[in-house]
């Protein structure tokens, strides 16, 4: 019988031009709000924790304190292979860190040093393709320095420096490489060296002070944490999401605002078709009067609204999701107009364009079943009754 | 009468209005209808023909009594059974045309069969045109029924009547709102209908012609049958001082009805 009903229901939003056109305008708006809104906030939020966590680890293990402060791991390479035997770890680092100064002439600069094996290092801190120099390995006297420092202090590349470190231990390096991480922490205070340089002058013979891990799906990373907390022994594993409490409290109350401003959209769009479509019934009385004295069931005449209901949630959705996407564009185009490149990336997700619209052709159906109920009430008689 | 000729029954019929202040409109009416038969149902506004013609056609239900169509008790059906039964056997025809303004005169011919069927048959569509050349309108059978005059709509209704070749055709003051020769064409329609396609007839009239031009007449006042005659052998003017003596141009005198057919 279906058909039939969609038949008429058709006929009456095309005759209902008007009304047609301002109902799907409200739907539309409404979708193309939440679409943009939802796109902004995700890309938003995916540019932040990037920017948190994109080039920095998201777990690492160190040894556990002792009373000193420093605290230090043994068999470093054992571990590693432990670690290594989980398969979501995308990347991991051993660390020598320690704090040092280099001194120049006039004063000494208060850096962190950091020993790494370069290749693995630039898995975790991409450092190797933001360096001014093609290199990928480090010798035993070269060190590379942040762009902060090296601008503050104008330590110009193949220039030799003197770290000195609080064991008393001073040793002169040739600085083969500046780079600029984007970070202006560690550009004004990082100064790497080889691992084994590291060790040495630092004093911890085969040891290293961290090991430090990027693994795939970032918001695993307390999982992680507790599954290698219980793997290793006399250890302390920390992760980047205890570490970001602030950070990820801001992400989630940015996101349930941005559910509840989309919860209220959908609510007036439902309100203002359940309203629209109200009218329509009274307005069609006479019409379904006399389409029920010809013999179409109560269920059937109101099936007739419930799919005037879902056809223009339907349309409006689909409208409102290219309005929207139209929006995202509009937006970046917007961002990049002065700098060339936009504020930040944003991509519409499908997944939730699909999501958005199919609560929007639920919620226009639901909406409809209101007016619906009052056709199927209404009285044939009366109607043919009064004219 | 024999239940071979019998397609219509009411049986102490009576419909009251209202439950706080109770308007009875109709008091305990029996009468059938024969298969074939052009009936007219007559009386002033408020006697109830309205009233009595919405329970014959299934869309009210009486207060009391029953209605037995064709054998069937309307009132062991509900309400699904019923829309069903009206769309398959009864065709309805109002003063106040209503055709659907969304669809044009042909659809609004169809409009029963969809409902029947679900969804649109080539044959029917053949039908539906042959109503339309039927009722004189085939060349305006594309056009919106908003695009018709007053005659013409209460046509395409009585063509969309007549789709699913109903047993009965139901006329509430079906030539209430048009001029004296549309209500001429509908009249000379409603012969035809009844002469070719033997539709059972049933109208309710304030039109004294049309009346007077039927096989029987039975006149409501204050909700009880005050008269009910067959006009079948009485000669159109004594038909017509039947129905409208006082009108009447022709009867220099009064004459005696004939017994036997005032019933």
């Amino acid at each position: 019988m279906m058909l039939f009903e969609l038949k008429v229901a058709l006929r009456f939003l095309r005759e209902g031009r008007g009304q047609t056109v301002f109902i799907l305008m409200g739907i539309a708006v409404g979708v193309a709000v939440q679409v943009f809104l939802n796109t902004l906030i995700t890309g938003l939020q995916a540019d932040l924790i990037n920017q948190t966590v994109g080039s920095s680890p998201h777990v690492w293990i160190q040894g556990e304190s002792e009373f000193d402060s420093e605290t230090k791991l043994l068999e470093w390479e054992s571990i590693m292979e432990i670690v290594g035997q989980r398969e979501d770890i995308v990347a991991i680092s051993p660390l020598v860190e320690s704090n040092g100064f280099i001194v120049t002439t006039s004063e000494a600069v208060p850096v962190q040093i950091k020993g790494v094996k370069l290749e693995q290092a630039d898995a975790i801190y991409k450092i190797i393709n933001r360096l001014d120099v093609q290199t990928r390995e480090l010798s035993g006297n070269q060190v590379l320095i942040g762009k902060g420092i090296a601008d503050k202090y104008a330590i110009a590349r193949e220039q030799s420096i003197r770290l000195s470190l609080p064991n008393g231990v001073v040793q002169n390096y040739t600085v083969a490489g500046i780079f600029d991480l984007g970070n202006e922490g560690s550009n004004a205070t990082w100064v790497l060296l080889d691992l084994n340089q590291a060790q040495k002058i630092v004093g911890l013979g085969n040891r290293v002070s961290k090991i430090e891990m990027q693994i795939q799906e970032i918001f695993d990373a307390q999982e992680v944490d507790e599954d290698l907390e219980q793997r290793l022994a006399n250890v302390e594993v920390g992760n980047w999401i205890d570490s970001n409490r602030s950070l990820l409290t801001a992400l989630q109350s940015q996101s349930s605002s941005s559910i509840m401003i989309q919860v209220f959209v959908l609510l007036a769009i439902t309100l203002g078709i359940a309203s629209v479509l109200a009218v329509s019934v009274v307005q069609k009385s006479k019409q379904l009067g006399i389409l029920k004295a010809m013999g179409t069931k109560n269920k059937h005449a109101s099936r007739i609204f419930l799919l005037e209901g879902a056809i223009l949630g339907f349309l409006g959705a689909i409208l409102g999701a290219g309005l929207g996407i139209a929006l995202v564009y509009g937006f970046l185009f917007g961002t990049s107009i002065d700098t060339g490149t936009p504020l930040f990336a944003l991509t519409v997700e499908y997944k939730s364009l699909i999501v958005i619209i199919v609560i929007a052709i639920v919620a226009s159906t639901l909406a409809a079943a209101i007016p619906a109920r009052k056709t199927a009430r209404l009285n044939a008689v009366e109607v043919i009754r009064n004219g | 009468m024999d239940n071979q000729k019998t397609l219509l029954e009411a049986i102490d019929l009576s419909k009251v209005y209202g439950t706080t202040i109770r308007n009875k409109v109709l008091h305990d009416l029996n009468f059938s209808i024969a298969r074939e038969e052009f009936t007219s149902i007559i009386g002033y506004s408020g006697s109830g023909k309205s009233t009595l013609l919405n329970i014959l056609g299934a869309l009210d239900q009486p207060t009391q009594g029953k209605i037995i169509f064709d054998g069937v008790d309307f009132g062991q059906m509900n309400e699904d059974a019923l829309a069903v039964f009206r769309n398959e056997n009864l065709g309805f025809i109002f003063q106040f045309h209503h055709l659907l303004p969304e669809f044009t005169a042909l659809e609004n011919v169809l409009i029963p069969t969809w409902i029947k069927e679900g969804r649109s048959h080539n044959k029917r569509l053949k039908r539906a045109k042959e109503l339309l050349e039927l009722v004189g309108l085939k060349e305006y059978m594309n056009n919106k029924a908003t695009n018709l005059s007053g005659g013409q709509q209460q046509r395409v209704a009585i063509a969309r009547a007549l789709i699913n070749e109903p047993a009965i055709l139901l006329g509430d003051e079906p030539t209430g709102n048009l001029d004296s020769e549309s209500t001429q064409q509908v009249y000379r329609l409603f012969r035809e209908i009844n002469a070719n396609l033997k539709t059972t007839i049933i109208i309710v009239t304030h039109n004294d012609h049309i009346a007077a031009k039927s096989d029987r007449v039975i006149e409501l006042s204050d909700g009880r049958i005050s008269r009910d005659y067959s006009n079948k052998i009485l000669s159109e003017d004594d038909a017509f001082s039947q129905v409208a003596p006082e009108y009447c141009k022709y009867c220099g005198k009064q004459r005696q009805t004939k017994s036997g057919y005032v019933l």
